[in-house]
């Protein structure tokens, strides 16, 4: 079959995921969408004047971009691309330099049409050790993905 | 902001939940896609239509306002986008409301590819007083 079948019981952990942010990256998330303009996540006046802060923070969308590959690489993607979700509380902003890591548990597993939807609860916390999100996420994951039941 | 803004500026307390916005078309492009992996440092991310910010994008397009931050996101995966098909975005006001004395909004975008598959779903809460960062956390 190809599938690794995993058990997916409420308190597994789930492999941490750690991302180094640097502005370059920031710059290349939002010039992927064609954006040139400044702004609060690519400029230093722009952040001073719209956030009133020093410097650049990056994007609570690159965050959950981050938070998608957390739990891809979990579900893999034939699971996760098709059936994911994730929904992020960003608690403090994340700046060039910072290096944040997704950690989660599986909070609860209930029956649904074709499989499982499996769910995570879901920390982000930066290098300094403070909470910078919490979230939650879920896939559905198919009944043939599960080993046999004892 | 430029004398040539024809913008309207929000007004929070008139702003209708359940506004729907213009429609929002744009191609994918492979260029697009490689640059928002490189960006995220995911050669394997599927949904890069997420720095494309669909559902504040048309928000921005008709109001004008002192900008705002992300305060939550949730992201629904249904089918990763394929290069060089045109999406086509639905995006609404679905909420809005005051907390700790601050004002949010919630916008919410559907994005379907030009062969009627469904991409994702995107809401975003966001604070509509940006400068709180600044005050909250500083330089």
């Amino acid at each position: 079959m190809g599938r690794v079948a995993k058990a997916q019981r409420v308190g597994d952990e789930i492999e941490p995921l750690a991302k180094h942010v640097t502005q370059e990256a920031i710059n290349l998330f939002e010039g992927s969408a064609g954006r040139s303009a400044p702004s609060q996540f690519t400029d230093e006046a722009t952040a001073r004047e719209t956030l009133g802060t020093e410097g650049t923070v990056a994007s609570g969308r690159m965050s959950l971009s981050f938070a998608l590959e957390f739990l891809r690489r979990h579900f893999g993607g034939e699971v996760f691309n098709h059936s994911g979700t994730v929904d992020l509380r960003f608690l403090r902003p994340v700046r060039p330099g910072d290096t944040i890591t997704f950690s989660g548990i599986v909070a609860d597993v209930s029956r649904e049409a074709g499989g499982r939807r499996v769910s995570v609860d879901i920390k982000m916390m930066n290098q300094r050790g403070d909470t910078a999100g919490v979230g939650t996420g879920s896939a559905v994951v198919p009944n043939a993905f599960f080993p046999p039941e004892e | 902001m430029p004398e040539d803004d024809d913008r309207i500026l929000l007004d929070w307390d008139a702003l209708e939940v359940g506004e729907t916005f213009k429609k929002y078309e744009y191609v994918l492009t492979q260029e697009m896609i490689d640059t928002y992996r490189e960006g995220v440092m995911d050669p394997e991310a599927g949904f890069p239509t997420i720095s494309h910010k669909v559902d504040i994008k048309q928000f921005n397009a008709k109001y004008r306002d002192d900008g705002s931050v992300n305060a939550r996101c949730a992201f629904y995966c249904y089918n990763p986008p394929v290069a060089g098909k045109k999406l086509t975005v639905r995006a609404w006001v679905a909420d809005k409301y005051v907390r700790r004395g601050k004002n949010y909004t919630v916008t919410e975008a559907v994005s379907v590819d030009e062969d009627g598959r469904l991409i994702d779903r995107v809401i975003t809460h966001e604070l509509k007083q940006p400068t709180e960062v600044g005050k909250k956390w500083g330089g």
